[in-house]
């Protein structure tokens, strides 16, 4: 069977400044990481045929947000259309903009993203439900669902709110190397310890940031992209899966998709978790980031809790993560800026922070109320 | 007595049963006329096997605590005077799931795997909200 192992490149990436900028909109800050996107990779505006986008919470033109900043941009698209998946919309278009390319669709997808949360002051509220709210017993906001992942899992294996703060500290000391990121100062367990409950057993600093900016990925062909400025850097494998059914599933509250995705990618880019030299592992609440360690078969299911004790996920540890910081940290770009800082890892182009000799990187995505998944395998080119 | 102010739901020949039960005192759910699944959230078709048949069903609100999570956020002004208050994720003995809130007893009474039963609020003339509480001591 013929795959698209190591058939794309990501050729160009971008961000806005990250934090809280009054003044600023969904569209102004995506166009300013597009126009980053675009010198990062040597392309010329008119060579931009697809245009994929996903409408921030502050885009108020919602699903037709292709049309606007395709307008905004100039640019009138062979392919095009935009995504919305929360946290888990940045990779799946990753990989909507490789079958395109692949499918000789378009030649060069910008991938786009552009919100003013902080300043919007939107809300991520998707928890509530559908129909009869569970709002009604007070079920409410994303931190709610991880929450209730966290609290079932310190009951099954005995995790403990100390290790959820293992991965708030590794990635706040990743953040103070990165001078992008909006949280630089480390920060300690016991700072972690002593932050407010949101929603019990999950802190404050279990959560992860709100927060303005932009982000833009360009993807093409590797053939196309042997020709370009920047050093190579290969998507090798791709994988998505979803849970819809919340409370039908009695394993909802483990994200089961997770599992499925990281294998498929896996599968594609012909590698397992002893070949990842690195990881941006989606972390829109610190729980999220334990489940992809037993998902992606790096510990047992269970057994996270002590996996991430003792530096391991540190850079200079076993498995360095979220080397930017993440969404912790670094800024809430709802996952795009894993990926920008995956490509980057394997450019070898992050000076303090840059895992030495790295050459493979799992980036990973999840969103909404624990229903979506995806996982990307990046390999230097 | 004040007026209720937290959220309420939207009552329709979709969701009636449901809450038509919790007035009688039971948690009633929809049973497949098919394929015989309880299903849970409300919905007019079987997420089994697409049936459009179903019965309301009463069950006999016994469960246990799947998950746990008690909220000291604010996110709604209406529940102001409620934080920190809990919501349980409860296994019911016939087989769905659905978020509640365990009374009675303070927050950090819960542990994962308590049995609950439920017990019926009726926090307008028009709605009764089903609860739970840990079984009566003997």
């Amino acid at each position: 069977m013929d795959t698209l192992r190591d058939k794309t490149a990501v050729v160009g990436v971008g961000a806005s400044p990250q934090g809280k900028f009054p003044g600023s909109s969904a569209l102004s800050l995506a166009v300013e990481a597009f126009k980053r996107a675009l010198d990062d990779s040597g392309l010329k505006k008119d060579q931009i045929d697809g245009l994929l986008t996903m409408p921030g919470t502050t885009a108020p033109e919602a699903g037709l947000n292709y049309l606007r900043l395709g307008e905004t941009l100039g640019i009138d698209p062979r392919y095009t259309g935009s995504m919305n998946m929360g946290g888990g919309t940045a990779g799946s278009l990753l990989h909507q903009a490789a079958l395109a390319v692949n499918a000789g669709m378009a030649n060069y997808v910008a991938c786009v993203f552009g919100d003013a949360a902080a300043t919007g002051g939107s809300r991520f509220n998707r928890a509530s439900g559908w129909g009869d709210s569970y709002g009604i017993w007070g079920f409410m906001a994303a931190c709610a669902n991880s929450a209730i992942a966290a609290s079932r899992h310190m009951a099954l294996y005995g995790t403990t709110s100390k290790q959820l703060g293992e991965i708030a500290v590794a990635c706040r000391k990743h953040a103070s190397m990165n001078p992008d990121a909006i949280m630089r100062k480390p920060i300690t367990i016991e700072e972690h310890q002593a932050s407010r409950w949101i929603v019990k057993p999950l802190h404050l600093l279990d959560c992860c940031l709100i927060s303005d900016g932009g982000v833009c990925l360009i993807v093409t062909t590797k053939d196309r992209a042997k020709d370009l400025k920047q050093p190579l850097v290969l998507m090798s494998g791709m994988g998505q899966a979803y849970t819809t059914q919340n409370m039908e599933r009695d394993d909802w509250w483990y994200v089961p998709h997770q599992k499925l995705a990281l294998d498929d990618a896996y599968k594609m880019a012909g590698v397992g978790p002893k070949d990842i030299d690195v990881a941006q592992l989606y972390d829109n609440f610190t729980m999220s980031v334990l489940l992809w360690f037993e998902h992606g078969g790096f510990c047992k299911v269970g057994e996270s809790g002590s996996f991430v004790e003792g530096g391991r996920i540190q850079l200079g540890g076993e498995l360095p993560i979220n080397t930017a910081g993440g969404n912790h940290s670094e800024s809430y770009m709802e996952g795009w800026l894993h990926l920008v800082e995956g490509v980057r890892q394997m450019r070898g182009a992050c000076g303090e922070r840059q895992v030495k000799g790295a050459e493979v990187c799992l980036v990973t995505g999840r969103g909404q109320a624990l229903n979506c998944a995806n996982a990307t395998i990046l390999r230097k080119g | 007595m004040d007026e209720y102010k937290k959220p309420l739901p939207t009552i329709s020949d979709e969701n009636r049963g449901f809450w038509d039960g919790a007035k009688r005192g039971k948690i009633c759910m929809q049973k497949c006329g098919d394929c015989g699944h309880i299903r849970y959230p409300i919905s007019h078709c079987c997420p089994k096997c697409l049936s459009l048949k179903f019965a309301w069903t009463d069950l006999s609100g016994r469960g246990s605590v799947y998950s746990y999570v008690v909220f000291h956020q604010l996110y709604n002004q209406a529940f102001k005077e409620d934080v920190p208050y809990n919501v349980a994720m409860v296994q019911l003995e016939e087989g769905p799931r659905m978020f509640s809130n365990v009374v009675g007893v303070d927050n950090d009474a819960v542990k994962v795997g308590d049995l609950v039963e439920a017990v019926f609020d009726a926090v307008t003339p028009e709605v009764t909200i089903p609860r739970f509480k840990l079984p009566s001591k003997a």
